[in-house]
């Protein structure tokens, strides 16, 4: 591709190329780290007497679940207001079963820690990628916008703040059906396509698709603390 | 205890649980779909892995996945996949009550009880060689209130206990006790045994060091061939989810039951095989030795040993809640989506919109026609939350079609109430609106009534009053003309934001009403509720135009408009509209209404047209806020005008209001009853005299009982 001419969109068929292509880096550069993988989903059946679309690509997205955000951990879980009231709990602490002195009676004192979810999906209205994460206690208990804000490391609060590009809203997830937390992706062509302009090597040898996913979440992965090793930035692969 | 002093109990770090909000969507999804009131245990999946983490315990969770699948659900979760080292699927059960009152009525000891023996008849009948997850089933109990989104719930994971129980002779990490060449082949064959997909999530094995520093793993099953060969040591190794360094976890309370029944072993020699970043970390591991006494019993095979393992909440004997209301309610899912729409057109388009103001507005909607349908649904989308419609009419079997809040259902049986109808209709749109019906007719000049009636005519008069006095905006969409006189004339008196629309058959006038002729002296309210200062009021009334107001509905029928071609009553002909008429000047009030609520002298702000010179209102990021919009379908055009108040005007001029702040309802009766009585009062029968080129249709207005009367 062009990089002038390139408006920093992606087709469906390149978001599964770059997918598969960044997995594989991440995987190489980032051994320390759980790897991302893909989750294929079988397409959405539209009601039968719809025609069939012809189209039928590999549907899915890539996944990174239970991450520990460096320096996130919380000192104490303050439980939200919406916790189920404790009162009808608490009608008394039950004796279930005799004294065990084989089971460890637990000082409290561990960190409360909070887990990350990562998915990357395309969207096919903006033809980009989207981050949509979910964030949980270590019970499951899931995080509030609010708390996430105060959960995610400071430099991202920050870039939130001064970025124009982007802000966090809470959306359903496209495969799960259920309201996750995502980057708005309405800017991401926009300076996907001043980002590849900016890069000499690109203006040069044209859009690397493979390299993509890696540019991309270079920015984004900022918001949410995601490090991208700089060697999986500096080594753009040519096409196989 | 018994004796074995220097030798401490062996403690066990119970297991923890976590249960992801997947799970609880799917169950909710089945309670509704499939369960229904069935409450009979379901066979369950729980997921552990190794802990990883040196801070950290590893949880058995409970994901989606751990349900049965509901062939309903919308949602393509992945079915559980085998094989996964991060994810060792235990078997478990659930037993999810209807009622609270049941949930904490179920017999735990018992239940637990049931689970232990699961477990024991597994470990003699040796079904748990060769499925070692069977040593940690588990029992989850809860309770899905489905209208509050919440959920109660309770895990145990059943022990067996030994009695007495195990002692400690030695626990340390793993590092320690390895020379340098077995930990290398330790390393390997664990590195191997979790990347096999066969193995990875086997949890239970057996470490075979060989005297020549050579390591395998194995499974439980091939216990009896790892006796015949000699001199090497023989460890015990699971799966540990616990990261603490003195104490082993959970699932080894019943593999050492299993070890001490089965194979008679007094000294045992486990393993605690814990991770880190994906590799067995040997420092983390824990290699320790255990004694047993085979408790009194347990070779009897009806015997089943007592059993522990609730899960506490905090430390306490307590079952755990969680509420899922922001992720489940619809109603808060819309009002999110709704805001997030909003939000994100002032993130890239309009920086100064004010989202509060339009949320907290009141906006009184006389009318509830084509006109109040539409407006209605374009006050929602701008985030207007606190909407009145006022209409006496019913719905019609031919109304459906043009008036989008109601469907034929409205029409049977004689009709709904439009204002019923219609808040219904808004609230099904969007649960959290603030919508109001009330059915009342608005009293109207030229309609005389008989004096029985005046009692109900002089009620409706005050409640209109009140009803006005108690919003923000009033929305003028009835069907007459003369229908809009009263709330024109006590919108002029309180000072409101009034709009007004009205359709022709293929022509229509949209409208603000300038503020009212006492505005800046008297009437404080409607400029507080336009959060304008007193000093802004006056600013308005000493505009360029010599302290002209704009005029108001009835104001512009008498004073010679700029375009002389669009001077004709556009209401008269209570016939027919093009169906297309309506949405657009529904859609044009509302959007003048957000133009004068972003626009800093509010009410007070002067009429501009289009290619105004005014420089000052071309830069308002919504543009320039017109005085009416008059358009014409035949042409598909459109205009904007400007129309001052007149000082002969029958609804906003001094002359009225203060006639009606005076004698008050006396005032309104003696409009109502006596036709020629207004235009005498203001001097308009003077003027319509004078001015004989334009007909005024004052009360030759149409019949109010025509019901094929097309509502506008």
């Amino acid at each position: 591709m062009d990089a002038l001419s390139w408006d920093g969109t992606l087709t469906s068929r390149d978001f599964l190329v770059s997918a598969r292509a960044f997995a594989e880096k991440w995987k190489e550069f980032n051994s320390a780290f759980p790897p991302w993988t893909w989750v294929p989903c079988p397409p959405k059946q539209p009601p039968c007497h719809l025609p069939q679309l012809q189209q039928q690509q590999q549907q899915g997205y890539l996944s990174l679940e239970k991450t520990c955000l460096p320096g996130s951990s919380k000192k104490g879980h303050v439980a939200s207001q919406e916790d189920v009231d404790e009162i009808s709990l608490t009608e008394g602490e039950e004796e279930l079963e005799p004294v065990d002195n084989a089971t460890l009676v637990e000082t409290n004192n561990s960190p409360q820690v909070c887990y990350y979810d990562f998915h990357i999906v395309y969207s096919d209205s903006y033809r980009v990628p989207v981050l949509y994460f979910h964030c949980y206690y270590i019970d499951g208990h899931p995080l509030g916008l609010d708390e996430i804000e105060k959960d995610l490391p400071a430099c991202s609060a920050k870039v939130l703040l001064e970025s124009k590009w982007t802000f966090i809203t809470q959306e359903e997830h496209p495969y799960l059906n259920r309201p996750w937390y995502k980057l708005h992706p309405c800017g991401t062509s926009e300076w996907m396509k001043l980002l590849f302009l900016g890069d000499d090597s690109l203006a040069k040898n044209g859009v690397a698709v493979e390299q993509y996913l890696v540019s991309w979440l270079s920015v984004v992965g900022q918001v949410v603390g995601i490090r991208i090793p700089f060697e999986m930035l500096n080594n753009p692969k040519s096409c196989n | 205890m018994e004796g074995s002093s220097g030798k401490s109990i062996l403690q066990f770090a119970p297991f923890q649980s976590s249960v992801d909000e997947g799970f609880w969507h799917r169950l909710s999804s089945l309670k509704l779909n499939k369960f229904g009131i069935d409450d009979s245990p379901i066979p369950i999946t729980g997921f552990y892995a190794p802990c990883s983490h040196s801070q950290v315990s590893n949880h058995l969770t409970l994901l989606a996945e751990s349900l049965p699948s509901d062939s309903s659900e919308e949602s393509v979760v992945p079915e559980i996949s085998r094989g996964n080292r991060n994810r060792c699927s235990v078997p478990g059960i659930l037993y999810n009550t209807n009622t609270v009152e049941r949930f904490h009525g179920l017999d735990k000891q018992g239940l637990l009880k049931a689970e232990a023996q699961k477990i024991w008849e597994d470990i003699h009948n040796g079904r748990a060689l060769e499925d070692s997850s069977v040593l940690s089933r588990f029992l989850l109990i809860s309770f899905a209130d489905l209208k509050k989104w919440s959920f109660h719930y309770w895990f145990a994971f059943p022990a067996l206990v030994l009695d007495p129980p195990a002692t400690l002779v030695d626990l340390r990490p793993a590092s320690q006790c390895f020379s340098l060449e077995e930990a290398e082949s330790l390393s390997a064959a664990f590195n191997e045994w979790r990347n096999s997909s066969l193995t990875a999530d086997v949890p239970f094995f057996l470490v075979q060091i060989d005297t020549n520093s050579h390591s395998t793993i194995k499974h439980l099953k091939d216990w009896e061939t790892c006796q015949s060969a000699d001199g090497h040591k023989l460890l015990f190794g699971f799966y540990d989810p616990c990261h603490l360094p003195n104490n082993p976890g959970w699932p080894l309370r019943n593999f050492l039951a299993l070890i001490c029944s089965r194979w008679d072993i007094k000294s045992v020699h486990f393993l605690c095989y814990r991770e880190n970043r994906g590799f067995a970390d040997l420092g983390l591991s824990l290699v320790g030795e255990a004694l047993i006494t085979v408790p009194q019993g347990w070779r009897d095979h009806p015997y089943v040993p007592n059993a522990v393992g609730w899960e506490l909440n905090k430390g306490r004997k307590i079952p755990r809640g969680i509420s899922l209301a922001k992720s489940m309610d619809p109603t808060r899912l819309a009002i999110s989506a709704a805001d997030l729409n909003l939000k994100l057109m002032r993130w890239r388009a309009l920086p100064s919109l004010n989202l509060n103001s339009l949320s907290s507005l009141k906006c009184l909607l006389l009318g509830a026609g084509t006109l109040g349908c539409q407006v209605a649904r374009t006050l929602m989308a701008w985030g207007v939350r606190r909407i009145t419609l006022v209409d006496n009419g019913r719905v019609a079997m031919s109304n459906p079609l043009r008036q989008s809040l109601y469907t034929l259902d409205d029409c049977l049986n004689g009709g709904e109430f439009k204002a019923t109808a219609s808040v219904n209709s808004l609230k099904r749109i969007f649960p959290a609106v603030e919508a109001r019906g009330v059915v009342m007719a608005i009293p109207m000049p030229g309609h005389p009534v008989p004096s029985q009636e005046e009692q109900t005519v002089l009620n409706d008069c005050r409640s209109l009053h009140d009803l006005i006095d108690s919003h923000d905006v009033v929305f003028l969409l009835t069907d007459t003309r003369e229908s809009r006189w009263l709330p024109s004339l006590l919108c002029a008196n309180t000072n409101k934001i009034t709009i007004t629309a009205a359709l022709g058959f293929d022509s229509f006038l949209v409208m603000r009403h300038g503020a009212g002729p006492f505005s800046s002296s008297h009437d404080s309210k409607a400029e507080a509720a336009n959060s304008l200062s007193a000093d802004m009021s006056n600013l308005g009334l000493t505009d360029r135009d010599g302290g002209k107001r704009l005029g108001c509905y009835f104001c512009n029928d008498v004073v010679a408009p700029i375009d002389s071609t669009s001077n004709r009553t556009l209401d008269q002909q209570c016939t027919v509209t093009r169906p297309g008429l309506a949405p657009i000047a529904s859609a044009l009030a509302v959007e003048l209404l957000v133009g004068i609520l972003h626009h800093p002298h509010g009410i007070f702000a002067e009429g501009d047209v289009l290619n105004s010179s005014n420089s000052e209102s071309s830069e308002q990021p919504l543009g320039i806020l017109p005085h009416q919009i008059r358009g014409s379908l035949a042409q598909f055009s459109q205009m904007t005008l400007v129309g001052h108040s007149s000082d002969s005007c029958t609804a906003c001029c001094s002359t009225v209001v203060s006639e009606y702040r005076k004698r008050g309802m006396e005032f309104i009766l003696q409009a109502i009853n006596h036709p020629t009585y207004l235009e005498d009062l203001t001097g308009l029968t003077e003027l319509m005299k004078s001015a004989s080129s334009f007909e005024l249709d004052w009360d030759n207005g149409t019949d109010e009982d025509d019901d094929d009367c097309v509502d506008v």
